[in-house]
């Protein structure tokens, strides 16, 4: 009995007949507009803590806790208004809420539970808190890894963990601790210590566990990149390369089969006990540092030819000079420094020219795949240059890159595999004395003499200094040939800007956000970033070489070496203050958007991987559970939705939750479409309802194009649209969603607009139509063209469209959804014109050009 | 002349870590303090001529640091920052003979603005007192 009424009971709640389920319009209502306000609130809080990642504001631990808090606030806040209007149906949002929070709440503690007990890491893994656990090199070669540009070797590192277990394994601790306390103590000379020591560690078995995962990981290498079946074993300690100069102290092997991996680790360890690596500690004073040596694993690149780059000349820094020195295989030969190479000298400035070369002879290589010592170099190779003028380009440019993020002139070991990619196995600070840098009180004598083109205009996205020629972009065919280290000037900060800033060495925007995406990337590239200037394109002139100061928000004419190498060689970064770290681990969970598309499978509270997930997954819903209330007009008329007048085949009814109507809106079931106060509700309207967008000739719909029509109805009704006879929009004064159903084309538009330009936001999503898919794909990308010109960033996935834009100013925001509202009528007959792919360069023209006219009138 | 003497009092260290650069970037001598207790036995030994000063802090909070420092030496300007900032905290402070108040999080250019204007401030009352002998 009780099985049977609990059947009866599911049938009835899914037919809609359960009594529970009614949720009175009026709570209905107004708890949908609290999700909508407390969405609004969440965006304005990640914004602001995405603008203190730039480096301008100063805060402290508390900001970041309060923020956590208040943003946990509004999450849990909205998660119960939304089980409150849909009958509790997302009850595991609670439990993705909490579990997120608990991560958050782990990272403000500092708790990084996880890396203190594993000992071997992929590169992917490694992030910023971790260079202790896996010592710079490695640490370093994942921060590479993650810039673009740039190929790192696959590879992982047996992080500090591992050196301790294997220490602990053999109970060797006391006994280091003992000869090393010998040696301080000057009981015993530095090579019997060294002797001694080195040789308990070589004498040692590894932890079976940890010889698994080492052998493991290393086949996975090898899976990611057959070719490379050698390993490359270096050592990676502590204070490696950074603070301390340990460079060439510790040994590493190169060409190292996979049989040999086991004693490679082995010999790598003990080398922490090198004579001269104690002598170092002793004479910095750096025993009471613990010793421990983490050992980085990687594939061997099959190098053709290989080297180091300075990327200043540390004897005289204020040279615009690279020199690069380089040798033929390996390249072990120019990392320690023996035989001939060649060198060259390279000017820092794009299109990276040899200023000056002197060719080698190289008589000796180590060749890739070869175990053993060095071999002849063939005879006719021998005098050649190493690398083409395009070659040694293309490495200064990677690593000018690399420069510009870790603020500091570097020395970087680079590979040119066979096939010509390049490849960076290593990038380590060069030790300049900070003595040739200038205090910036001293630099104003300097800085009176260069004329200011720009002063105290714009926000600053990312703090920094940066030079360059102008280059100014109007459209993507402009950033095509953007030049590697110039000056990225543009109107707008729209997302497609980004491809560039990597390359770019400041970005100066007449309008944007410092929170925009455009921003974000500027920061992840630690490129200086100056926005919403309002007149940078027009003071600043193509070609002309500019140094931009974003930390002053000044922009001077010319090049200021002084300026530039004052940045160069000041000690510390805020990117190495603690709370940053914090900041921008907390972002990670917090701030990115990967649920986008309401009909993807994944589209569940369980795959919400951040707050904005969770936020949008709770937006959506609650916007369906609205809808559900669409399935009956007739009380959704009687509770106060209101009938748009209009000639247009809409059928068009609105729910105000907000402000979303005039004043002067009676009790009657219609309303004017000027009696509309819903800012974006009031633009889309202005497009879909121009005489433009609804083109009444009509169209030829052939045989085949009609049976294919036939053949939709089906799909139509099961494609998760539930108004049949109407369609609804959800308005509040500043916000729009709106569901159409227009034939056999699904558009559903949701728009916000704030105070705050972070607030603004059009997503779009398009699907259907009467023909066959070639002609839906058809208009599918004619419609994304159309959308990314206008700054929308776009998917589609055969008919489907999905777009999005965000962070745009209020006039964006009006245009963009003006040109919405016209592709709505334009989109809808489409797909029956697009017969040939030539077809959707025609429209695309046409609609532009109508669309250029039409604003221009507005 | 002389560097002009600024010290940071904060318990939360990056706000010392940060500033300090930046302030000695600037031609300031910078003295950072994370305790106040520290900080007070500094100040009793040496009058800075500006102190940057957080005001919730454990121990001797900032507003009990601003009117020892103002007993203590008269002619130093303060400047408070603080992250709980109130119109009665802010009045008080005043008061107390407070320079300047910023609300915590703050641009760098903001505070380095403020230890400015309060440069300007002490360097004229030393020129007056050198004057007039006041």
């Amino acid at each position: 009995m009780n099985t049977l009424g609990n059947i009866l009971k599911a049938i009835k709640k899914h037919l809609g007949w359960d009594g529970a389920n009614k949720i009175p319009f009026p709570d209905l209502f107004g708890r949908f507009e609290d999700i909508i306000q407390q969405n609004n609130a969440a965006m304005e809080l990640i914004a602001d803590m995405g603008g203190k990642t730039g480096g301008e504001y100063l805060f402290d631990k508390k900001y970041l806790i309060d923020k956590v808090k208040q943003l946990e606030e509004l999450v849990r806040l909205s998660a119960y208004d939304l089980n409150f209007i849909t009958n509790n149906q997302y009850p595991q949002i609670y439990g993705t809420i909490e579990s997120l929070a608990r991560k958050l709440e782990n990272i403000l503690a500092g708790k990084v539970a996880l890396h203190k007990k594993k000992p071997v890491y992929d590169l992917d893994e490694i992030d910023e808190f971790m260079e202790d656990v896996a010592g710079y090199k490695a640490y370093n070669l994942s921060i590479v890894h993650n810039l673009a540009k740039a190929n790192v070797p696959s590879g992982f590192v047996v992080a500090i963990v591992g050196f301790r277990n294997y220490l602990a394994y053999n109970n060797l601790f006391k006994k280091i601790e003992e000869l090393i306390e010998a040696y301080r103590e000057e009981k015993m000379s530095v090579e019997s210590v060294s002797h001694a020591v080195r040789l308990l560690i070589l004498g040692g078995d590894i932890p079976p566990e940890l010889r698994r995962e080492i052998l493991s990981a290393a086949e996975l290498i090898c899976e990611k990149s057959p070719e490379s079946w050698c390993y490359s074993v270096r050592s990676s300690a502590v204070g490696e390369g950074g603070d301390f100069s340990f460079a060439g102290l510790h040994d590493s092997f190169l060409n190292v089969s996979y049989s040999e991996l086991l004693s490679s680790f082995k010999k790598t360890m003990a080398s922490l006990y090198n004579p001269a690596s104690l002598e170092y500690r002793k004479k910095m004073n750096l025993f009471s540092m613990e010793m421990a040596m983490p050992v980085l694993f990687q594939g061997m690149v099959k190098s053709r030819v290989a080297g180091v780059l300075y990327t200043v000349d540390p004897n005289e820094p204020e040279k615009r000079e690279c020199i690069l020195s380089a040798s033929w295989g390996l390249g072990n030969v120019v990392v320690e420094d023996q035989g001939q190479v060649d060198v060259f000298r390279v000017s820092r400035v794009a299109p990276h020219l040899i200023i000056e070369k002197k060719i080698g002879s190289k008589t000796w290589m180590v060749a890739p795949r070869e175990i053993g010592s060095a071999r002849k170099v063939p005879a006719e190779l021998q005098n050649e240059p190493c690398l083409t003028p395009q070659e040694a380009a293309t490495i200064v440019e990677a690593s000018l890159i690399l420069e510009r993020y870790f603020k500091r002139p570097l020395d970087v070991e680079w590979s040119l595999d066979e096939g010509g990619k390049l490849w960076i196995l290593q990038a380590r600070p060069i030790n300049i004395p900070r003595a040739s840098g200038l205090q910036r009180s001293k630099l104003k004598g300097v800085l009176e003499g260069h004329r200011i083109l720009l002063q105290e205009r714009g926000t600053i996205a990312y703090q920094s200094i940066g030079a360059g020629p102008v280059w100014i972009v109007r459209d993507s065919k402009d950033l095509s040939e953007f030049p590697s280290g110039g000056v990225l000037v543009s109107r707008f900060a729209p997302p497609w800007l980004a491809r560039a800033i990597p390359r770019a060495s400041a970005v100066v925007t007449d309008i944007g956000s410092p929170t925009g995406h455009m921003a974000t990337v500027a920061r992840e590239f630690r490129v200086p970033a100056l926005v919403d200037t309002a007149i940078a394109t027009k003071i600043l002139k193509p070609g002309q070489e500019v140094t931009v100061d974003a930390e002053e928000r000044v922009i001077y004419e010319g090049r200021i070496s002084e300026l530039l190498r004052h940045k160069l060689l000041r000690p510390e970064t805020f990117e190495t203050t603690h709370e940053f770290r914090l900041l921008r681990r907390l972002l990670r969970r917090i701030a990115p958007l990967s649920l986008t598309d309401p009909e993807a499978p994944n589209f569940n509270a369980e795959s919400c991987q951040t707050f904005h997930d969770i936020m949008r997954f709770m937006h959506e819903k609650a916007i369906q559970a609205l809808a559900q209330v669409g399935k009956h007009p007739r009380s959704l008329l009687k509770q106060g939705g209101k009938r748009l007048k209009s000639d247009l085949p809409l059928n068009l009814v609105l729910i105000d939750v907000g402000g979303g109507f005039t004043k002067d809106v009676g009790r009657g079931v219609y309303i004017d479409p000027d009696q509309i106060n819903s800012f974006p509700m009031k633009m889309l309207w202005q497009g879909l309802s121009s005489p433009q967008a609804w083109n009444t000739e009509p169209i030829a719909v052939d045989f085949k194009d009609l049976m294919s029509s036939l053949t939709k109805t089906q799909s139509a009704e099961v494609a998760g649209n539930t108004l049949t006879d109407v369609n609804l929009a959800v308005i509040d004064a500043n916000y729009v969603n709106l569901s159409l159903r227009l034939g056999y084309h699904f558009t559903a538009i949701d728009a916000g607009v704030g105070p705050l330009i972070e607030n603004n936001y059009i997503f779009f999503r398009f699907i259907g139509g009467v023909t066959d898919i070639t002609q839906r794909s058809r208009r599918a990308g004619l419609l994304m063209s159309i959308l990314e010109k206008n700054n929308f960033r776009v998917e589609i996935s055969g008919d489907l469209v999905i777009a999005r834009a965000i962070h745009l100013t209020r006039e964006q925001m009006k245009d963009n959804l003006y040109l919405i509202g016209r592709l709505i009528g334009f989109a809808r007959q489409l797909d029956v014109l697009l017969k040939h792919d030539s077809d959707v360069e025609i429209y695309f023209e046409k609609f532009m050009n109508e669309i250029m006219g039409s604003t221009e009138n507005q | 002349m002389n560097k002009t003497t600024v010290c940071v009092l904060d318990d939360e260290a990056i706000v010392g870590d940060r500033l300090k650069p930046e302030l000695e970037d600037d031609g300031y001598d910078v003295e950072v303090f994370t305790d106040s207790a520290v900080a007070l036995k500094r100040v009793t030994e040496k009058c800075f001529d500006i102190v940057v000063t957080d005001l919730k802090m454990d121990g001797i909070d900032g507003m009990a640091f601003l009117e020892m420092v103002k007993e203590k030496c008269p002619a130093c300007e303060v400047i408070m920052i603080t992250g709980y900032a109130t119109i009665e905290t802010f009045r008080e402070s005043r008061i107390k003979g407070a320079y300047e108040f910023i609300a915590k999080p703050f641009r760098m250019s903001e505070i380095r603005v403020a230890v400015k204007r309060a440069k300007k401030k002490v360097r004229r009352k030393g020129f007056v007192k050198l004057m007039t002998g006041k």
